[in-house]
């Protein structure tokens, strides 16, 4: 599997999608902003291009040459994603705390960058993996109509929260007000997040190999 | 010892379908698999690498069954698709890099020798090599693993003659010490009467024969005679073609009785595959 993964990384994943969380995360410095955005950039930009390398340079034949079993080259291919959405959701919420620092007064109407958002961040991409790894590998070359689903199904998901979180004032101070200020509530949102995240991925995964076991090769 | 046992591979697609292909191949041979184009020749080599799922078959490599061995096998079979490019803007030396970890056997000093051997610079990228490059650069990585079967899909199609030739040179001293078996699809005939020990033919789905070469081409006879000796022949003959001299035809050797005075002569692999094609295309 550790070969598998390297391979992938190596030969699917241009260095600039390592770069990207950098340079994506630094919209963390636009004050008041839509935070969630800025995790999106992973889905927008970087997946559609990994995929495509992956089906442009036949990755899927040239895998199923090699002494490695499927249920390898699935778990392979999930961790390659949830490596690049780790370091995309972690840089960001590093300069997610040079921000507050910035401008301590800002006056918040999106979320603010606290420890409980991040949760939110991490159901997210949760509920991306959910959509994507299922629906992709039920041919494991189409992407497009799994890429739709998914991102559909996550930005729906950021909206609808950061919509209720302007509605309702119990999220509005749980997020923002005197609740941000709440380490244990804010740490136990991110674990939930966390917890939810996991378990999306995990599922997505149990489901995508069952369906990659169908798959032919062609 | 078989390196290759295919039994009764049946596989139904909507316009197409696998019909009982069975072929064995000894150990330290080359086996040319030929087929026209559609034939079946890549449905059954990636039924063979365990690619698809069969209707029904079994397919034994080394004396193991595929299906219950395949990661294992994996690790003695060499593949090479020659006309499929896999990373092509990656240099060899990083596509090696990568690959070599996930075999065991793997050899490096037998690796620099084959990339001596066959010329091979690994700074270059795989898009920078010519077509035969590619199929040597696959043999070299196969090799160092220690495969003990090769399984080449055209290795040879779109190659110059020069290039070709080359290569089956390549194919002949591998097989000689008789522990490397090879088999190859191919449309190209002539390559085979230049390497090939067994032939096997697929046709529409079906294993029309599978034997040694000259047995394979003994099998049959080309007959060539006028207008009035086809109508003595017309229904024992596989396919024909009339001119305004006469006739051409095929015929299976048991079917020919020598005594009535018709010329014939053996066909080339190249002619059996051609009257064979005119006869699936009479029952369209």
């Amino acid at each position: 599997m550790y070969n598998l993964l390297l391979k992938d990384l190596k030969l699917g994943v241009n260095p600039w999608f390592i770069a990207m969380p950098f340079l994506m995360g630094a919209l963390m410095l636009v004050p008041g902003w839509i935070y969630l955005i800025v995790l999106m950039y992973f889905y927008w930009i970087s997946v559609p291009s990994i995929f495509a390398q992956y089906r442009g340079q036949n990755d899927l034949l040239f895998t199923s040459m090699l002494p490695v079993t499927r249920r390898d080259m699935v778990r392979a291919r999930v961790s390659v994603f949830v490596i690049l959405e780790l370091l995309h959701i972690v840089v960001a919420m590093i300069y997610g705390l040079f921000t507050v620092r910035l401008y301590p007064n800002m006056d918040y109407y999106f979320f603010a960058p606290h420890l409980g958002f991040w949760g939110l961040g991490f159901v997210m991409l949760g509920i991306y993996n959910l959509f994507l790894f299922p629906l992709f590998y039920k041919t494991a070359y189409k992407y497009g109509p799994a890429q739709i689903a998914a991102i559909a199904a996550a930005t729906i998901f950021a909206f609808a929260a950061q919509w209720a979180g302007i509605q309702s004032p119990y999220l509005s101070d749980l997020f923002n007000g005197s609740g941000a200020d709440h380490t244990g509530v804010q740490a136990s949102i991110l674990a939930a997040g966390i917890a939810i995240f996991i378990a999306f991925t995990w599922i997505a995964y149990r489901i995508s190999f069952r369906r990659f076991r169908q798959v032919e090769i062609k | 010892m078989l390196a290759l046992d295919v039994r009764n591979l049946n596989k139904k697609y909507p316009n197409f379908q696998l019909k009982d292909v069975s072929f064995q191949l000894e150990k330290g041979y080359i086996m040319g698999f030929i087929g026209a184009n559609g034939a079946g020749k890549t449905t059954t080599i990636k039924s063979i690498m365990n690619m698809l799922h069969l209707e029904s078959g079994e397919v034994r490599i080394l004396g193991k069954n595929m299906a219950e061995h395949e990661i294992e096998l994996k690790q003695e079979i060499g593949f090479a698709f020659g006309d499929i490019d896999f990373y092509t803007r990656s240099k060899m030396s990083t596509l090696t890099g990568i690959l070599k970890k996930f075999y065991h056997n793997w050899d490096e000093e037998a690796y620099r020798s084959y990339l001596r051997r066959f010329k091979l610079d690994e700074n270059k990228k795989i898009v920078e090599l010519s077509s035969g490059m590619k199929v040597k650069y696959s043999l070299a990585l196969a090799l160092s693993h220690g495969a003990k079967l090769l399984i080449l899909d055209e290795p040879t199609s779109g190659l110059d003659p020069v290039a070709r030739d080359d290569l089956l040179d390549v194919f002949q001293e591998l097989v000689v010490d008789g522990e490397i078996s090879i088999l190859f699809s191919t449309h190209i005939t002539s390559d085979l009467e230049k390497c090939a020990d067994y032939i096997t033919y697929i046709a529409d789905g079906r294993i029309i024969n599978s034997s040694e070469k000259e047995q394979f081409k003994e099998t049959y006879r080309l007959l060539s005679g006028s207008a009035s000796q086809l109508d003595q022949v017309k229904d024992r003959l596989i396919s024909y073609k009339t001119s305004s001299f006469g006739f051409t035809g095929l015929i299976h050797a048991a079917d020919f009785d020598p005594a009535a005075g018709i010329k014939a002569a053996t066909p080339s692999l190249e002619e059996i595959m051609i009257y064979y094609a005119k006869k699936e295309a009479a029952y369209v």
